[in-house]
């Protein structure tokens, strides 16, 4: 329709895109048997855990919660063939740039399995489930950093945001990102 | 385990109207049982389980209400007819959500209540279409005075902001909530661009003080699918009240037979409890208020001798004349933020557009600013986009303050063809599933084509649109309406003015499904009005007087 505009997305974003959705797909099919919650049950080495908290640190650049963290490392063990490989293979990207934020070394991070993984890992700390379908496992609700993008402005549903009637605070800007 | 087997009345349901019936009867001094089909749960249990949904389903109401074997209720289709629960035919699917649990679907309703006006009820008189009600708007205003009380509305006072555009006969019990600042700016733009006045909903919420004994609303923004901390009215928060008063609550005892006998009179009720065994209660008078959908379905199920079509089914309208209000819903990203997400997910809609001479040709419509937080909807749609970083920040930030979801609900007209009969699959139980024939009708397709969705555009332009994403085809709002039709010829309705069944003086079907109109507002307001309506008669009916 004539209002419509279409997103002018660079050849790097299609391929982003396109990387991610594959992703996200994989993981769901991955997921379609396990119930909510499937991340209780077993552990996992405590060394993976730390590589795989550090990791998610390089590729998120906010406050993690190592619990949270924990549940998707599990999760991630089951469904990414050569975890360990994969993320040896990001953190020498990453530490080889001497990165501290996920912009630093990103885009140096080549097309497969890898990436995929640091799509699947980011995904998973903003959604805070393992892929966008109804079967996906949870890891966190109110910790989801979706939510922490804009908590100044908006409630976690179910959570209050005010006293009774309480909600006509001025709009901020977009650009007032939350420190999270 | 003893079972409770006989009451003077039986209520079957305990949705709002079932409640509402309940109480009055009660404070009359009349005996009831109140038999539920699903299980009876706790608020905090609710709250869990949409808490521990992934952000994939969050959206979806009924997935926080699974559903148990023997009570299946609509939840997110397969296309597969062994797993649906309802079975659907027809140019457009008659796709609902309900819940069938202790409480009913005003667990997961969002509170709006609208008022019908008194245009609403005279379709045919005035505009040649569709039918009349059987008494007029005044008739049914002290309804929706005792209706507003007993939910607690809050609702504008200034006459101007009110709707209907006409002298309220009694003050809503509190102040209509206040807009946020999106609700603000989308009130001033439509106003200023096209001359429509964004009205505060009146809804179901308590605004600024506690009332009922519930607390007052402070923007948990989760109306739909819970209330985490019942500031909305739900008939969950009703039933214990309703048991201190002498009331028998059954739950999970699923109704499966209505039981005539002398005189075509009712006497009993049959339920299955889960270990699928069978109990018989008695009762004077009944009342079958299980929504919609399951109240025509149990009529139909019950076929016997003396009604070889179903119970109450005399005319041959039990199930016909499905209505609900078809519904298309814009996602519109803007130039500026809205931030909608603060206060309650509907707290505001444009309802002059409903009414007008036009209605000869084509459906009014009512326009809404939907106000849920954006965030479940745009995250993974940012994730897809690649950014990483302070990038993808930026874009969930934007995606949530700069998205809204813009709503014409339209109204239908009865439709004998619109059709709920008994499918050959069953369900856990071994009864019948729902199967529903539906097409909207020209008339609504016409106001769609030629009236909404060009003002729809017209709002979206107004807002500073960028992107209109227009959806094919109609949705469902989850408004079960005429399935067992008032009318006053026993010929062509199946109750009286009073929700009183043609064929059965002791049956009582109070609810949506006798509206004969349904409008553009969300009909649950009405229902309660006529469930008010309809204990006024019964409980004169069970002192022997008439009605």
């Amino acid at each position: 329709m004539s209002l419509s505009v279409n997103n002018a997305f660079s050849a790097r974003g299609v391929s982003r895109r396109r990387v991610l959705r594959n992703t996200l797909a994989l993981a769901g099919s991955f997921c379609l048997a396990s119930p909510h919650l499937a991340w209780a049950a077993p552990e996992i080495d405590g060394a993976l855990n730390e590589r795989f908290m550090r990791l998610s640190g390089l590729l998120v650049n906010h406050q993690l919660d190592e619990e949270v963290g924990r549940k998707m490392a599990i999760h991630a063990a089951r469904h990414f063939k050569q975890l360990e490989t994969l993320i040896d293979e990001l953190l020498a990207t990453a530490e080889g740039r001497k990165a501290r934020r996920v912009e630093a070394f990103f885009d140096d991070v080549p097309e497969g399995p890898a990436r995929e993984l640091a799509y699947w890992i980011i995904a998973a700390w903003y959604s805070g489930s393992s892929d966008s379908s109804p079967e996906a496992t949870l890891f966190t609700y109110e910790r989801a950093l979706t939510y922490q993008t804009t908590l100044d402005m908006t409630p976690i549903p179910s959570f209050g945001l005010s006293a009774p009637n309480g909600w006509q605070i001025a709009s901020a800007p977009l650009d007032a990102l939350p420190d999270f | 385990m003893s079972h409770p087997s006989s009451a003077e009345v039986v209520i079957v349901g305990t949705g709002v109207v079932g409640a509402v019936m309940a109480e009055q009867l009660l404070d009359a001094g009349i005996s009831v049982l109140m038999l539920e089909a699903g299980p009876r749960v706790s608020r905090g249990e609710v709250v869990e389980t949409f808490r521990n949904l992934p952000l994939g389903i969050k959206g979806n109401a009924s997935s926080s209400y699974p559903p148990r074997p023997w009570a299946p209720h609509p939840m997110p289709r397969t296309g597969n007819p062994d797993e649906d629960y309802l079975q659907l035919s027809g140019p457009d699917e008659y796709a609902q959500t309900y819940i069938r649990y202790a409480g009913g679907s005003t667990w997961h309703w969002a509170g709006t209540c609208w008022r019908l006006t008194p245009e609403d009820m005279r379709l045919n008189s005035l505009y040649g279409v569709g039918r009349d009600w059987v008494f007029d708007y005044d008739t049914l205003d002290p309804y929706y005075n005792m209706a507003e009380y007993a939910l607690g509305i809050c609702g504008p006072s200034d006459p101007d902001l009110q709707w209907p555009r006409r002298a309220r006969s009694r003050p809503y019990p509190m102040p209509h909530l206040p807009f946020s600042p999106g609700e603000e700016k989308f009130t001033r733009v439509v106003s200023e661009a096209l001359g429509y006045t964004n009205l505060p909903v009146a809804q179901a919420r308590n605004s600024g003080t506690p009332y009922d004994g519930r607390p007052a609303c402070c923007a948990n923004n989760n109306c739909v699918p819970v209330c985490p901390i019942g500031a909305k009215y739900d008939a969950a928060t009703a039933l214990a009240r309703l048991e201190s008063k002498g009331a028998v609550i059954l739950s999970n005892a699923v109704v499966h037979r209505i039981e005539t006998g002398e005189n075509n009179r009712i006497q009993a009720v049959h339920y299955l409890d889960p270990q699928k065994t069978s109990h018989r209660v008695t009762g004077k008078h009944f009342v079958i208020a299980c929504n919609g959908i399951e109240t025509p379905k149990l009529l139909l199920m019950s076929a016997d001798e003396r009604n070889p079509t179903g119970i109450a089914n005399r005319s041959d309208q039990v199930g016909r004349n499905m209505m609900d209000h078809p519904q298309i819903g814009l996602t519109l990203t803007l130039e500026e933020p809205y931030w909608l997400g603060r206060g309650p997910v509907v707290n505001s809609g444009i309802m002059e557009t409903s009414q007008g001479d036009f209605r000869s040709e084509h459906a009014g419509a009512y326009f809404r600013m939907n106000n849920f937080a954006r965030n479940r909807y745009v995250t993974f749609d940012a994730l897809r986009t690649g950014k990483v970083g302070q990038a993808l920040d930026e874009e969930i930030r934007r995606r949530t303050a700069c998205t809204v979801n813009l709503v014409a609900a339209h109204e239908i007209l009865p439709d004998a063809n619109n059709r709920l009969t008994l499918s050959d699959r069953k369900d856990w139980l071994g009864l019948p599933k729902p199967h529903i024939h539906y097409d909207v009708g020209d008339y609504t397709r016409r106001s769609a084509r030629d009236y909404s969705m060009p003002i729809a555009r017209r709002i979206a332009s107004a807002m500073g649109a960028v992107e209109v994403k227009e959806p094919k085809g109609f949705a469902q709002s989850k408004h079960l309406m005429g399935g067992t039709i008032m009318g006053n010829d026993p010929s062509d309705s199946v109750v009286d003015s009073w929700c009183r069944s043609h064929d059965h003086d002791n049956l009582f079907l109070p609810g949506g499904g006798a509206m004969p109109s349904t409008a553009c507002g969300n009909s649950t307001l009405t229902m309660v009005a006529l469930a008010f309506r309809a204990a006024e008669a019964l409980v004169n009916q069970a002192r022997g007087a008439s009605a």
